[in-house]
């Protein structure tokens, strides 16, 4: 992993094309902008070209006489005007169209990020354009309460430690949590012996009840007037999708205001790693163990987000820690609206005891659940349907990840091509589900046309509903 | 001026409730319970009741959402039956370990299987154990009254446990008699204002951990898990005195002066006595007149309160008959009799004498204890006290 740099976003659903970033940047730097808004492939909608201080800069290759650097503290591609020969090949180097020409004097005119204040982003009216600093979640969020006592019991390079504790950074004191049985309380949530290990309020509910829980103190809070406090759960995917889906989906249908989070480590990793519904097909876990006559789990995992999804709840993500901003703006909605509704965040998280990973991995082992599209990152609210929130385009093939997790280690070729099929599938659904609704169905349905009798099989090969036995009676 | 209504049990459990004013109900029907909750969720349409209801998806949800609310600080109310308290008991242990000072009533049912949905006390009677306080309702006026008297015990500081305010299914459920509501001002000022999340909460402005780890090995070791269980068995062990203390309070305020613990009927002189627990205890008063008749003199001693067990009012209560017949509505299956009787046993192991006693077992299937049920167990009764032998137990409608 390369180092960090800040860098200039672009929102596209944000930009109305008013062009004040360029003429900022022109009347600033006294020449051609260095930022180009240019109208995209529908209408209304446009398109950013600007350099994008690439880690891996096309234009610095491409440059004969070395006029191109990329300075390794700022990040920023810095252009010499005394070592350039004006021969415009780093314009066709560039990918992005990142690099302009200022026609008046037929030189490169490429963004600085202007020291560091960049005038483009102050300009833009509609916060289109972003200023993003590196660790700019450590700037500002660093600085907010650590709402968990240090040292916590957790296995080394824990992820769901670092869910729990970014997450009570985010929302701070006025909350309830709920920290159902699982490996939140296993590594001292709510603490031993009657002290705590949180410093808000904190409980430990069966594993089986924690919505219905959480839906009794929102109400009665709600009763009395204070609705400003966020009630939320950490929960694991035991709990959630299994034995205490009956009291999630009850308080989703019912539209109960809380914030339910869903730490997916897919499986019963604090009570020794045995299967639960999320688990993934072909995944060894204690009680889908690997021997002759068994490699796994032998069916695929349910998708809990997109169930979630189903009840219409007021907010549906999924979100991982491999991309943390994602999970940072997920996070401020799913509070937003978990005083109107129903919130549900599916986090996804290695875990690396018993996914059999390194613990430094664990991040890599986020990153490419992402980019090989096993994890899906995409959002849901009952107006605007399903949102990827990273394309799931250009995926990796499955066994980019699959081959670093450990617990995968058994897997035949044919159960490889099962993950790499279900993961196309789930996709292609997403996709589906994604894409703009279609047009509403006649007012009146046409009747249905008089069943045909069923067509002959094709060939010998047709698979065969199963023979029914006879049984007689006495 | 208090009103007079005629209604069923499941209504006067209902107006209990109201007129408790509790902040949620979370509801989920069942036979025979439904109606009760069905009229709950009437009064807080029309207005009577401002609790908050919840239509939960579940028994399991039904005490979990009020597990919530009440450590948020909420009076919370539900009742439920059989199959629905046994979907509800993995929050309904943890119920009283928390010290969560609720009202649940029981309509009480068999419990399947053979598929039953009638009346009987096999519901209650197997979660005898759990540590909820469990009060037995003779009348629907009885339902009614004991349901404020329930808050009243369970939100006492010395108490603080959760309460089961038990009728039977059918018999109290649905049949209808006159019962005389009182003015919400009684019950209100009986009551006085609710603390019931002072010990625990759920609360920002008061963060605390709502049930750490306790026990095992290292740490400090299994000495606050022993406290914490110590400090259920006192509280039972108070509430016999604070039970006692409400319904004479209730009963000054009412004019309603419910036996608390024990009811003694024509005990003075007993020579035999029967030992019933809840709406059967009419017929047996029935019975036992009919018996004082032809001069045989049998009394009763009717078990309100169930849990705690009163031992000592018991054993006092029987210490002078010669012979006692046990009469239950459910079944003991380790012990190959009725439920009641053997914890009466227990009770007698505290005289310095031993009083022969037989267990009986009747209105099973839903059916009716009568009148001449009640005489055979007499008859039965009078033999042993002449020294036939106890046979355990008698199933009294096994050829009905």
């Amino acid at each position: 992993m390369g180092a960090a740099f800040d860098t200039i976003a672009f929102k596209a659903s944000l930009c109305d094309g008013c062009g004040d970033c360029m003429t900022t940047c022109s009347k600033v730097k006294q020449g051609a902008s260095r930022i180009s808004i240019v109208p995209g492939a529908a209408e209304a909608v446009f398109e950013l070209a600007i350099c994008r201080q690439c880690g891996d800069p096309k234009c610095a290759m491409v440059c004969p006489s070395g006029a191109l650097t990329k300075d390794g503290g700022s990040g920023v591609i810095g252009w010499n005007s005394d070592k350039c020969i004006d021969c415009l090949l780093c314009t066709a180097g560039c990918a992005y169209g990142g690099i302009a020409v200022d026609q008046s004097v037929s030189r490169v005119a490429k963004c600085d990020q202007c020291d560091g204040d960049p005038e483009c982003v102050k300009a833009c009216p509609t916060g289109a354009l972003e200023f993003r600093k590196a660790g700019s979640i450590y700037k500002e969020y660093g600085e907010r309460e650590d709402l968990f006592v240090p040292g916590l019991s957790g296995c080394l390079g824990c992820n769901s430690e670092l869910i729990m504790r970014h997450a009570m950074r985010k929302i701070g004191r006025n909350s309830v949590l709920a920290t159902p049985p699982g490996c939140i309380p296993g590594m001292g949530s709510v603490g031993y012996n009657g002290k705590t290990g949180t410093k808000v309020p904190v409980f430990h509910p069966l594993l089986t009840n924690t919505a219905s829980m959480l839906a009794g103190i929102r109400r009665y809070y709600d009763k009395i007037g204070r609705k400003d406090i966020v009630v939320m759960a950490l929960a694991g995917d035991g709990g959630t999708a299994d034995c205490g889906f009956h009291a999630v989906s009850g308080a989703a249908e019912r539209g109960e205001k809380i914030l339910y989070v869903c730490v997916d480590n897919e499986g019963y990793m604090n009570t020794g790693m045995q299967r639960s519904g999320t688990t993934p097909y072909g995944s060894w876990t204690s009680t889908t163990p690997v021997g002759e006559h068994m490699k796994g789990k032998t069916q695929d995992a349910k998708n809990l987000p997109m169930i979630m999804a189903a009840h219409k709840c007021r907010y549906v993500a999924t979100a991982s820690t491999g991309y943390m901003e994602d999970l940072y703006e997920k996070l401020d909605k799913a509070i937003e609206a978990s005083f109107e509704g129903f919130s549900y965040l599916h986090i996804y998280s290695p875990c690396p005891t018993g996914w059999r990973i390194p613990s430094s991995k664990v991040i890599d082992a986020c990153r490419l659940s992402v980019e090989t599209n096993f994890v899906t990152l995409w959002e849901y609210t009952p107006q605007t349907g399903i949102r990827f929130t990273r394309s799931p385009d250009n995926a990796l093939p499955i066994t980019a990840y699959v081959k670093m997790i450990g617990k995968y280690r058994h897997l035949s070729q044919d159960q490889l091509d099962h993950i790499q099929t279900k993961v196309d599938e789930q996709v292609a659904l997403l996709r589906i589900m994604a894409a703009e609704s279609p047009p509403p169905p006649p007012a009146h349905r046409q009747p249905a046309a008089p069943a045909a009798s069923p067509a002959p099989a094709i060939g010998g090969d047709a698979s065969q509903p199963p023979v029914r036995r006879e049984i007689s009676r006495n | 001026m208090s009103k007079v209504i005629v209604c069923d049990g499941n209504e006067a459990a209902a107006w209990g409730a109201c007129l408790s004013r509790p902040d949620m109900v979370a509801v989920y029907p069942i036979t025979p319970q439904s109606s009760l909750v069905e009229y709950l969720a009437k009064f807080i349409a029309e207005g009577k009741m401002t609790a908050d209801l919840v239509d939960v998806e579940g028994e399991h949800s039904v005490l979990s959402v009020l597990h919530g609310a009440c450590l948020a600080g909420a009076r919370t109310y539900s009742a439920t039956s059989a199959q629905g308290l046994a979907f509800m008991f993995e929050p309904y242990f943890r119920t009283p370990s928390l010290r969560m000072p609720m009202v649940v009533s029981l309509v009480t049912r068999d419990a399947v299987s053979p598929t039953c949905v009638w009346g009987g006390q096999q519901d209650a009677m197997t979660v005898k154990e759990v540590g909820w306080i469990h009060m037995y309702c003779e009348t629907q006026q009885e339902i009614l009254d004991t349901i404020p008297i329930a808050y009243k015990v369970a939100e006492h500081p010395d108490v603080m446990l959760p309460v089961n305010v038990n009728h039977d299914g059918n018999y109290l459920s649905y049949g209808v008699a006159r019962v005389e509501l009182p003015d919400q001002e009684i019950v209100d000022s009986f009551l006085g204002e609710k603390n019931v999340n002072w010990h625990a909460c759920l609360d920002p402005e008061r963060p605390m951990a709502v049930d750490p780890l306790t026990g095992g090995a290292g740490g400090i070791g299994p000495s606050t898990f022993v406290k914490y269980r110590k400090g259920q068995c006192s509280g039972m062990q108070m509430a016999l005195q604070v039970i006692e203390e409400a319904h004479a309070d209730w009963g000054k305020r009412t004019g309603r002066y419910w036996s608390p613990l024990i009811e003694e009927y024509r005990m003075e002189d007993a020579e035999v006595a029967l030992v019933t627990i809840g709406s059967m205890t009419g017929a047996a008063k029935d019975a036992v007149d009919e018996a004082r008749l032809d001069g045989r003199k049998v009394g009763i001693v009717k078990i309100k309160t169930f849990r705690p067990f009163p031992v000592q009012r018991i054993a006092k209560a029987l210490s002078k008959v010669r012979a006692i017949g046990v009469v239950d509505r459910a079944v003991n299956f380790g012990w190959n009799s009725g439920p009641v009787f053997q914890e009466v046993l227990g009770a007698l192991y505290h005289l310095p004498v031993r009083i022969p006693a037989m267990s009986f077992i009747g209105g099973l299937a839903g059916a009716d204890i009568t009148v001449e049920h009640f005489a055979r167990a007499i008859d039965r009764t009078n033999r042993l006290a002449a020294g036939e032998a106890a046979t355990l137990p008698v199933w009294l409608n096994e050829n009905d």
